[in-house]
């Protein structure tokens, strides 16, 4: 487990080493001063235009200008926003978290719902219940999901009027901003009117959390009944059969531990496309996350942010897949040694 | 299957024939590549074939709905836009917009990323980690995220998001290649042509390419399925193709207004993506498939 944990960290650190190097060769790339677009402060006058390149090292060459860039982000300071004048550290913490929540909850709903039924479409391989469910996750996977979103919008919000179309919670309820994620923040609060704030809250979060799971949800449909129609084939299952174990036996205390596992490898890359769907379905939906204002930013040409945004964005999709990594390491021996049987 | 055998000589079919051979088999497949070919022939054709340009104004037919409905006009069978466009010419020029160009790019990713991708399966060493270390990160941004940077950075317009696309698929074709490659070269019948002293780009054009040919097109239809979301969603966002063109995501965001009082603006260029993303898909799928059938036989 340690040679393993210290190759993913290692992983991790050239990875984010990459990303940084690219969020900073884009200050060059982008149209525009280098130096402003780094710092965020356009117009400035000759004396600020000093101070700034005194503070990124903007005369020295490239690898101090790059090391004094990663001094820089360590200590939190990402430039300020060309558009909205604020520091952009301070408006990705704000921001940040109703993207994870978001994400989140759109992972758990495509895993819930994904898994078992591919299980079930892979119990009944070459069956009318396997093609059935098989048509509806080539469906799933191909639909866009801007186009979901908007038709979600007409029918649930508009024609059935169950639910609610923009925003994360009706503006009624003040609740007091901790730790950004909304769910919390209202169980931490002391507002009497707590339990009406839950509901709807998680009224709001379903139709969005809903439409970017549809698509890693089919993904994992395909996913899992690979995996299970794999594991159906291998000889421990053959040897449960000679034993004498019944089918359901089989299925629930051996297939489906061994089948989950190789599902759960998979996470980390779906996660990535998730949260590509989250962005656009943030933008649909009125959502103050991070991708909403990502995209705002490119239309606004606010450089600073879009570079600032894009760093932490991938090196949040990254950790979460170092961490399902870990997960599936921690579950499957394998994984960490080829040491443990084969 | 026991064959009649009229003729004496052995016929060995060629990777590809073999593969077409069970491609052919499933209908449903057959389906999606027959709508694969009628949506290639309307992007090359629409301009001919349509009814209407598809920026004539009709001011005295502006938002008609869809000939079925009741207020419908059979002259403007799927309706008309705010502007009094006819959408059926729409979302036939739409074909050649989004569907054929997202065709010619995954084309020129695919040229690109198959010679990048089969040089480096002829390196080894530190040039090899490196690029494999890249390949990684980049693998594990996803396609959208990265074509919204690149366009970014080139500024929005269709172009632009084309050129980004293409830089998105690049990679991929340069992952399945690069495998493909070294997996080809460790077999038995490389070695052979090896030792009659074929030079390495003579293995690679005469007997590695026959062979890995339906790997790539299969990961062609994957990408040419991202490239069509992709594309659609750039338009969608005012990222990719200006409003007046009749892209699909563009004419999608167009309908956003008026989505209430006309939903056929916005359900139609949506399901005309639907329609080929789920096209390109079933010919993928049944590319894997036969894939599959042709290495258990």
């Amino acid at each position: 487990m340690l040679t393993f944990t210290l190759r993913r960290i290692n992983l991790l650190l050239i990875t984010i080493f990459l990303l940084t190097l690219v969020s900073f060769s884009l200050n060059f790339l982008f149209p525009g001063d280098p130096l402003v677009n780094l710092s965020g402060r356009i117009n400035p006058t000759p004396e600020q235009l000093l101070i700034l390149s005194e503070q990124y090292q903007h005369n020295a060459n490239f690898f101090i200008q790059y090391w004094t860039y990663l001094q820089h982000i360590f200590k939190g300071e990402l430039g300020v926003s060309m558009a909205s004048r604020l520091p952009i550290n301070s408006e990705i913490i704000n921001l940040l978290p109703a993207t994870i929540e978001l994400s989140m909850t759109a992972l758990i709903i495509a895993m819930c719902i994904g898994i078992p039924i591919g299980f079930i479409a892979a119990i009944n391989h070459k069956k009318i219940t396997d093609n059935i469910i098989l048509t509806i996750a080539m469906l799933g996977y191909s639909v866009p999901v801007f186009w979901l979103a908007l038709v979600a919008i007409l029918v649930f919000s508009i024609q059935l009027n169950w639910l609610p179309s923009a925003g994360q919670i009706s503006l009624l309820y003040e609740i007091k901003h901790v730790t950004g994620i909304q769910f919390i923040d209202i169980l931490l609060s002391d507002s009497e009117y707590k339990w009406q704030a839950f509901q709807n809250a998680s009224s709001h979060i379903i139709l969005p959390a809903c439409v970017v799971a549809l698509a890693p949800g089919t993904l994992f449909i395909r996913l899992a009944r690979t995996a299970m129609l794999d594991v159906l084939e291998t000889g421990y299952i053959r040897a449960a059969k000679a034993k004498g174990l019944s089918f359901t036996q089989i299925i629930y205390r051996h297939a489906i531990r061994n089948a989950l596992i190789n599902v759960i490898r998979h996470v980390g890359l779906q996660f990535a496309n998730l949260m590509t769907l989250a962005m656009v379905t943030e933008v649909i939906f009125n959502w103050p996350g991070i991708g909403r204002w990502l995209i705002e930013s490119i239309y606004q040409r606010d450089y600073t942010a879009i570079q600032a945004g894009l760093l932490v964005l991938s090196s949040f999709i990254f950790i979460v897949h170092i961490l399902t990594d870990f997960i599936y390491a921690a579950l499957n021996p394998l994984a960490r040694d080829s040491k443990h049987g084969t | 299957m026991a064959r009649n055998r009229i003729y004496q000589e052995e016929e060995f079919p060629s990777p590809l024939v073999q593969s077409w051979h069970y491609f052919r088999q499933n209908k449903v497949v057959m389906f999606g590549f027959g709508s694969f070919v009628f949506l290639f022939l309307l992007a090359i054709f629409s301009p001919v074939l349509t009814p209407y340009s598809s920026f004539e104004n009709n001011l005295d037919h502006l938002l008609v709905p869809p000939a079925w409905d009741v207020n419908g006009d059979v002259s403007f069978l799927l309706g008309t836009d705010n502007l009094g466009r006819d959408m059926l010419s729409r979302l036939m020029h739409g074909a050649s917009l989004t569907f054929g160009l997202s065709f010619v790019v995954v084309i020129i990713s695919l040229l690109i990323g198959v010679f990048i991708g089969s040089i480096s399966a002829l390196t080894t060493g530190i040039k090899s980690i490196f690029l494999n270390h890249f390949l990684d990160v980049i693998l594990s941004i996803p396609s959208l995220l990265l074509a919204i940077i690149i366009v970014a950075i080139l500024g929005p317009g269709l172009g632009n998001t084309l050129w980004a696309i293409v830089l998105v698929l690049i990679p991929q074709f340069v992952h399945i290649t690069k495998n493909a490659v070294k997996d080809e070269f460790s077999k038995d019948y490389v070695l052979a042509s090896r030792l009659d002293g074929a030079n390495s780009f003579r293995i690679l054009s005469y007997s590695i390419f026959p062979n890995i040919i339906e790997k790539i097109i299969r990961q062609a239809t994957l990408a040419q399925s991202a490239a069509i979301l992709d594309i659609a969603a750039l338009g969608f966002l005012g990222l990719g193709a200006p409003i007046p063109l009749p892209e699909w995501g563009a004419m999608l965001s167009n309908g956003l207004d008026l989505f209430y009082i006309a939903p056929w603006t916005v359900y139609l260029p949506g399901l005309a993506i639907l329609f080929s993303v789920v096209a390109t898909n079933l010919v993928g799928e049944g590319m894997r498939h036969a894939l599959k059938q042709s290495k258990e036989n």
